[in-house]
């Protein structure tokens, strides 16, 4: 896994520096999974992290994404052929829109662009409770809020008690506490369910 | 402090957007998703009596604001050192919660990372992992 996630730099890097890249897969899968932890230069405890970004898709110009962060910071994310992407399901660089909330992480570059490793469009963590459960939807209360994750056949899945995930989320418990991954729909209070972990 | 071993998700702090843009700055009042911080459940006695680790058979010293720990992913052998930035997570609601890799498991979550600590040992997409929290790196 290490030497995947080099591998990634490696290509990030060569690819921003000027090496011609013609397709960063050339060289072998890059799975999305092993996209993280580009950690770069040590981070001090409590510092911010110049290897990760976060914010809203306002601009996408070619391989060039500006985001702007919610603490008003404006980033420039520059994406390469080795740059993996996660929405709801590990896909491509491409399906970032405007509008996409993300978190990148990369290299910092000398000019204060990130070159992404990786990139986690919409993504959401969040505990929560669960208020009802249907086939296609689960309704979950999140610190006071009304959370609707809409069950994606063929993607949601169910993690019980460890035990590997499962298509199955007839289980997860109503009234109970659970932990889900989902991928936000823009300026909605809705997601689209990954994965719920639940103790049954 | 002896290391303890559990599980860690991560978790909204600070503005952020989507259902995470109502975090505030946590209990500590400086969260943010950018900054190595986690949410440590006895970050005060207060907030161990909201997350109640007792109720699960976990210890774990009370630690205040900006006290450093250094999570270490048990999948992959990466650490991260973080501060404590808020109260969180409420071990009581997931007693016996159980996450593993291989032979390497973590029982009962114990800390929430910010996305930027987390993404520096796993994928965000992972959701939880098991971890091994010590006060030295």
């Amino acid at each position: 896994m290490t030497s995947q996630v080099d591998r990634r730099q490696f290509l990030t890097r060569a690819a921003l520096g000027g090496a011609t890249i013609v397709g960063a897969t050339a060289l072998g899968s890059l799975a999305p999974e092993a996209a993280f932890g580009a950690t770069g230069p040590s981070v001090a405890p409590g510092a911010p992290d110049p290897a990760f970004a976060e914010g809203r898709i306002t601009s996408i110009s070619g391989s060039t994404i500006i985001a702007a962060g919610s603490d008003g910071t404006l980033n420039r994310i520059q994406t390469t052929g080795a740059t993996s992407a996660w929405k709801l399901t590990p896909t491509s660089v491409g399906a970032a829109q405007v509008g996409d909330g993300l978190y990148a992480r990369g290299v910092r570059m000398p000019d204060g662009t990130l070159a992404a490793d990786a990139l986690w469009l919409n993504i959401v963590s969040l505990d929560a409770h669960v208020v009802t459960l249907a086939s296609d939807k689960v309704h979950l209360d999140h610190q006071g809020s009304r959370i609707t994750g809409h069950v994606v056949k063929g993607v949601s899945a169910a993690v019980y008690n460890g035990t590997p995930a499962v298509a199955d989320l007839s289980l997860v418990p109503v009234g109970g506490h659970v932990h889900v991954v989902g991928a936000w729909r823009p300026d909605t209070a809705e997601i689209d369910v990954s994965t719920v972990y639940a103790k049954v | 402090m002896t290391a303890v071993i559990g599980e860690a998700s991560w978790f909204c702090c600070g503005t952020a957007w989507g259902p995470c843009a109502s975090a505030g700055g946590g209990a500590c009042g400086n969260c943010s998703s950018g900054k190595h911080q986690h949410a440590w459940p006895t970050a005060s006695a207060a907030c161990t009596s909201i997350t109640d680790p007792g109720a699960c058979g976990v210890g774990l010293t009370q630690r205040g604001c900006g006290f450093v720990h250094y999570v270490t992913n048990l999948c992959n052998g990466k650490e991260v050192g973080s501060s404590i930035a808020d109260c969180g997570p409420n071990v009581h609601q997931f007693c016996g919660e159980r996450t593993c890799c291989g032979s390497s498991c973590g029982t009962n979550r114990i800390v929430d990372l910010t996305a930027s600590a987390f993404s520096a040992i796993a994928s965000l997409s992972s959701g939880l992992i098991p971890i091994k929290v010590d006060t030295v790196a």
